[in-house]
């Protein structure tokens, strides 16, 4: 086997334009695939991150049924607990209260309706990223209780600006009375995402919780895992653990199911991939395996006269295709390397595209696994032989004179 | 023992019929042969007489319309490919016209390739390889590959791969045609005299009246027929 392996290399590199012709159209095959596939890790790393890092969180508690109804009465059950809870486990990074109410803001020039949260400024910054999203004012600096971060495009549709007065109208858990506050625009965020932009604007928590007559109660505790892959584990005892007690904790897949739905379907677009490279491999490996085969002729009529069984004529065809699949996947890793060691530098800027109902936020850059400079490779190579079958069969089934006679 | 005692080759009315658009082209047309051990005979005629196809068939590269074959006895029509692989591996060897050398292969490897199909140890291998280049006037070429030799040193170096692993046959087709008259007599003096101490068989076709002055038997054929059988004192 050893000298088969050493005469298809020598007849692979006999013709090295042909071989490296071949091996460079192959190989661009699978450094895309690669490529692709790292583009795509990261884009899903992205959109998580500018998804639950923006404001929703990597998981969130809720009152079971909050989620569906907004019912400002369904308060997270013993919320003091579960967030003490919280603070003590080694998987959560950060948490942070919240009460969401949907209401009116009024502004001496127009009206619109919002949701209007209630945050703890301190917990929410390690939680969203409202703070780094501030164009005009701060986040909650000082103690003002009469503080009121909105967003950029409900401040022009107000009218409004820093220090500007504004009143919120909600209505009260349990009775659905009318609570309206007075409050003073202390900041201005601009996110680029239109639902936070225009739709939300955030209270400190216990002003919010008393226009709601909630106590100290809360509708939602966001959560940042310490790993955000975390938050994708559906089999996380985490899950069970905190829904408890009429609760249930959320992770981002399900408060973002079309964003779930979408990464998976990106498995879609890997096999679409895979079978592009399948096509570029056949008719790259059969092309230049006949070519190589039709020059040849002699050779093999020779090697056949000489006593080379059908088998050992097989074997060394076989041993070619392999070797121009390890050519090309060596070709196609090198590729690869090189196109993601520019865009790892050079990152791709979606920032502000949305995408499955959240925005990019963040650069877009290939992320690299080992699996992908083993599995594809690994994969090109045996699909290599797969496709070196049929030409290896044509040159161990070929009649010897003919072999002979064609190439005279 | 006698050559006469000892028949190499029987063919009995051998018939080979090549289908060509439809047309049938008779290439040999009941040929009875007998070749014995040692002889030194050349199947000479004109293009298309069927010297090459005589070759082919005797050898078991081709298989005839009707007939049969002897080899050492064995009729071929009794063997499946792999048992012809194997016959022509360890009792046949092959000279053919040109390109007979793998190119990417050294002069060594080249002559050691059918010791290897038999599976002789590479010491053994190595020690015949040298023996049999100093044999054919080729010593320390070992390392050379066959675009860096002449056409009659690449020649040289297909009889070498024919009788290194001492074969009871050599079949040559045509092994002067791609060289130099004064090349050409080369070989075949070395042909002759590797016969002579080998006491192989040598069966070449050729065209070549140097060659054929040089045969021990010249077997002429004409339109696929023996038209002369010459033995010479």
């Amino acid at each position: 086997m050893g000298f088969t392996i050493k005469l298809a290399w020598r007849n692979v590199l006999r013709n090295k334009r042909r071989t490296v012709i071949a091996g460079i159209a192959i190989g661009i095959g699978l450094a895309f695939l690669i490529f692709y596939d790292g583009l795509i890790i990261g884009m899903e790393d992205v959109a998580i991150r500018s998804a639950t890092a923006s404001f929703m969180g990597e998981a969130q508690i809720h009152r079971r049924g909050f989620r569906q109804t907004q019912d400002g009465a369904l308060t997270v059950r013993g919320s003091a607990a579960v967030m003490e809870r919280l603070r003590a486990d080694p998987l959560v990074a950060a948490h942070c209260p919240r009460t969401l109410s949907l209401g009116m803001i009024t502004s001496p020039a127009n009206v619109n309706s919002i949701l209007l949260v209630g945050v703890d400024p301190e917990r929410e910054r390690r939680i969203s990223r409202i703070d780094d999203a501030i164009a005009q004012g701060g986040f909650f600096r000082g103690d003002n209780p009469r503080d009121m971060v909105v967003g950029s495009e409900l401040a022009e549709i107000l009218e409004v600006g820093l220090g500007d007065r504004l009143v919120a109208t909600v209505a009260t858990a349990g009775n659905g009375d009318l609570a309206q506050e007075m409050f003073r625009v202390s900041g201005i965020y601009h996110f680029s995402i239109k639902e936070m932009d225009q739709g939300m604007a955030f209270v400190r928590l216990p002003v919010a919780q008393r226009m709601l007559g909630i106590g100290e109660r809360v509708h939602e505790i966001a959560i940042r895992f310490t790993q955000l892959k975390l938050a994708s584990q559906r089999d996380l005892p985490f899950w069970e653990a905190y829904s408890a007690n009429g609760n249930e904790a959320v992770s981002w897949a399900d408060l973002l199911p079309q964003l779930k739905t979408i990464f998976d379907m990106t498995g879609t677009g890997r096999a679409v991939m895979a079978f592009l490279l399948i096509i570029v491999v056949i008719f790259g490996i059969i092309n230049t395996l006949f070519m190589s085969l039709y020059e040849r002729l002699f050779e093999f009529g020779v090697l056949r006269a000489v006593g080379t069984r059908p088998w050992g004529v097989f074997k060394l065809m076989l041993a070619e295709s392999g070797s121009l699949g390890i050519i090309s996947a060596a070709i196609g890793v090198l590729l690869s390397l090189i196109l993601i060691a520019i865009l790892s530098k050079t990152g791709i800027d979606y920032r502000g595209i949305e995408f499955a109902g959240t925005t990019f936020q963040d650069l877009l850059y290939p992320v690299v696994k080992a699996y992908q400079f083993i599995v594809y490779p690994a994969g090109l190579f045996v699909f290599t032989l797969l496709v070196g079958v049929y030409p290896a069969a044509v040159a161990a089934r070929m009649s010897i004179t003919d072999a002979i006679r064609r190439s005279l | 023992m006698s050559p006469q005692d000892d028949p190499i080759i029987v063919t009995e009315k051998l018939e080979k019929t090549y289908r060509d658009n439809g047309v049938e082209v008779p290439a040999v047309r009941g040929i009875n042969l007998t070749v014995h051990a040692g002889e030194f005979s050349a199947i000479v005629g004109p293009s298309g007489s069927g010297k090459t196809t005589l070759l082919n068939v005797i050898s078991g590269l081709d298989s005839p319309t009707s007939g049969e074959v002897w080899l050492r006895g064995r009729p071929l029509s009794q063997m499946n490919g792999r048992q012809l692989s194997d016959f022509r591996r360890d009792h046949i060897g092959f000279v053919f016209q040109a390109y007979n050398l793998i190119p990417v292969l050294t002069v060594r490897e080249n002559v050691e390739y059918i010791m290897m199909l038999q599976g002789i140890g590479k010491g053994e291998r190595r020690r015949r390889v040298r023996k049999m280049l100093e044999q054919v006037g080729l010593p320390g070429m070992e390392g050379r590959v066959p675009p860096k030799l002449s056409g009659g040193q690449q020649q040289r170096v297909a009889i070498a791969r024919a009788m290194v692993s001492r074969p009871a046959l050599i079949l040559a087709d045509e092994p002067t045609a791609n060289l130099d008259s004064e090349t050409g007599a080369g070989l075949i003096d070395m042909m002759r005299e590797l016969n002579r101490q080998s006491g192989m068989t040598f069966l070449f076709s050729t065209h070549d009246r140097m060659v054929m002055d040089k045969a021990a038997r010249v077997i002429t054929l004409k339109d696929g027929r023996v038209a002369e059988d010459r033995q010479k004192t």
